[in-house]
């Protein structure tokens, strides 16, 4: 009898000391992460459950059930196979010129003296961020059919005819207005790893000018150029409101993602169901984008370091 | 000769430059034109489109609405950022990667996924909170903090683990500009974001880049309005640049590498 007392009093004193461990533990959790807790959960409802949300929503039919039909209809439309496309095409083409262009005046401006280098950064940081719909207005007043740049070249009697802005050569100039800039600020400290020293060395060597970028300076700079690519491939893949006022008054004329998301939302119902595919391929293409980009810059840091 | 190729060596960034400016130019013209359809520049100048512009009460209400919105994120995103970077600097390094991943997400997700992704969860458990600005405000901050997440967290590099008096007397004002453009970011992400109003307001809660939109769209747009509209988002995109700069004590910053948003930004 005493035994057994004694036994469930023991027991009631583990179990109590257990609660006493599991509160006091809860304790030093709560205050380890307290101070961080509403951002994380501001963080979690606002970004982290509208991504499973629509990675959900993608595998889940009209009725509620597990199935692929928002694939197959997605995969098998053609006009949904020609906006993937597009929007593919739109943000290698982009990232391409971007790269072409960006890479040699990164170089420039690297190289640059104190006063223009101030002044050429203070306008690459303006025009990176002049974006969206105000520069999808300003396309049309520059390169529109009145737009200043039109209008000029129709004084000087040439026979200038503008770029639709809705056509793909159109949006490919105006995503450039924001990218290239874009991509010189980002490249801007890879730049400073090929030492000027480097190349006095290969000069003593009598190494041509090519030969230095041949063997040298691209070798280097590569790896850091072909990430910058993939970012500015990926933010032009995911753009919305530049396209949006491209786009204009001609709804359909030049089917990208984005455009096809937001289209669906206010006009009819049809293609509903494309929206949740179109999330999740845009977020592939993000996270493989993000992963190589870190992997890449961790490498190429580690043999320069 | 010598002159003649350092000169050459300018002209790609001089051709940028001109692509950079050109447009500015073009709509600044257009905010000032009387009627510009055949020559170069417009056929005359005038201030109306500005003051009818500031005394249209649909312009001035969706200003200050854009105003407010994007000092409430600011505002919401010091309160949620600053605590959450000092505590990982101070008291517990495994909320790092966390911290990493929330700025990550904006950083690389385009806004419309999440915007649909709200809409959808919404619809489903919290309906009443459709269409309000209480789904909108923590949306812009929580894409608005990557933004500046970056500059505070390099603020809170300088803080030690100092008891309550070192914090505010060394802490705080060493941290300060850091958290300054942070806010600073964070203003300028959400005044300048459409995907998420769009599709979780709508023109119940018209915003800049939205009434811009409209404008553009609209069966009579017209430009010069749209015109001063956009020099005032140009304006405030570049006053925000300058003050990040000065902030930073006159180094000169990236403020893109942080702002996707693009980022629009978007």
């Amino acid at each position: 009898m005493a035994d057994q007392l004694s036994f469930g009093l023991a027991s009631t004193r583990g179990r109590s000391s257990h609660l006493r461990r599991f509160a006091s533990r809860l304790l030093v959790w709560l205050a380890d992460w307290s101070m961080a807790l509403p951002l994380l959960i501001v963080s979690a409802l606002m970004l982290v459950a509208p991504m499973v949300a629509m990675f959900a929503g993608s595998f889940i039919d009209g009725n509620g059930q597990m199935s692929l039909v928002n694939w197959s209809d997605t995969l098998g439309s053609v006009a949904s196979q020609r906006a993937i496309g597009n929007s593919l095409l739109l943000g290698v083409t982009v990232a391409t010129i971007t790269l072409i262009i960006g890479g040699p005046l990164s170089w420039q401006v690297s190289r640059m003296l104190r006063l223009g280098r101030a002044f050429s950064l203070g306008l690459l940081n303006v025009a990176a961020n002049f974006s969206g719909i105000g520069l999808g207005f300003a396309f049309v007043a520059a390169l529109g059919t009145y737009g200043m740049v039109t209008l000029a070249m129709q004084a000087l009697g040439l026979p200038f005819s503008p770029v639709s802005q809705s056509s793909f050569w159109g949006m490919v100039i105006a995503y450039e207005y924001g990218n290239i800039p874009l991509f010189v600020l980002l490249s801007l400290p890879a730049m400073s790893l090929l030492r000027d020293e480097w190349w006095e060395a290969a000069q003593t060597a009598s190494a041509t000018r090519w030969q230095f970028w041949r063997h040298i300076g691209l070798p280097i700079l590569m790896p850091l150029m072909l990430a910058d690519w993939l970012l500015i491939f990926t933010w032009s893949v995911g753009m919305y409101g530049l396209p949006l006022a491209l786009v204009g008054s001609a709804p359909r004329a030049f089917r990208l993602i984005t455009v096809e998301m937001g289209q669906s939302m206010v006009g009819s119902l049809f293609g509903v169901n494309h929206v949740p595919v179109y999330a999740v391929i845009l977020m592939v293409i993000a996270t493989i984008t993000l992963l190589a980009y870190r992997l890449i810059v961790r490498r190429a840091m580690q043999w320069l370091v | 000769m010598a002159r003649v190729a350092r000169l050459a060596q300018r002209i790609p960034i001089v051709l940028m430059a001109i692509f950079i400016i050109l447009p500015m130019v073009a709509v600044l013209l257009y905010s000032f034109a009387t009627r510009w359809t055949s020559n170069i520049l417009p056929d005359g100048y005038t201030f109306e489109h500005w003051i009818d512009g500031f005394t249209d009460a649909r312009f001035a209400a969706v200003l200050v609405r854009t105003l407010l919105l994007a000092i409430a994120c600011a505002v919401l995103d010091l309160i949620l950022v600053t605590p959450a970077v000092y505590w990982q600097k101070v008291r517990n390094p495994r909320i790092r990667p966390f911290l990493e991943l929330a700025a990550a997400i904006p950083f690389a997700i385009p806004f419309v996924v999440i915007a649909f992704g709200l809409l959808a969860l919404s619809g489903r458990f919290a309906p009443q909170l459709q269409g309000t600005l209480w789904l909108l405000l923590p949306a812009h901050a929580a894409v608005a903090f990557s933004a500046g997440v970056a500059r505070l967290s390099e603020a809170a590099r300088t803080c030690g683990a100092g008891p309550m008096t070192i914090l505010w007397r060394v802490v705080l004002p060493n941290i300060g500009p850091g958290i300054a453009s942070g806010a600073l970011l964070a203003f300028g992400a959400s005044f300048n974001e459409i995907a998420l109003v769009q599709m979780l307001v709508g023109n119940r809660f018209e915003t800049v880049p939205l009434y811009m939109l409209n404008l553009l769209k609209g069966s009579n747009a017209d430009f010069n309005l749209l015109a001063v509209m956009t020099s005032v988002t140009f304006l405030v995109t570049l006053v925000l640049s300058i003050a990040v700069v000065y902030v930073n004590g006159g180094a000169t910053t990236q403020l893109a590498n942080t702002n996707p948003g693009r980022r629009e930004t978007q």
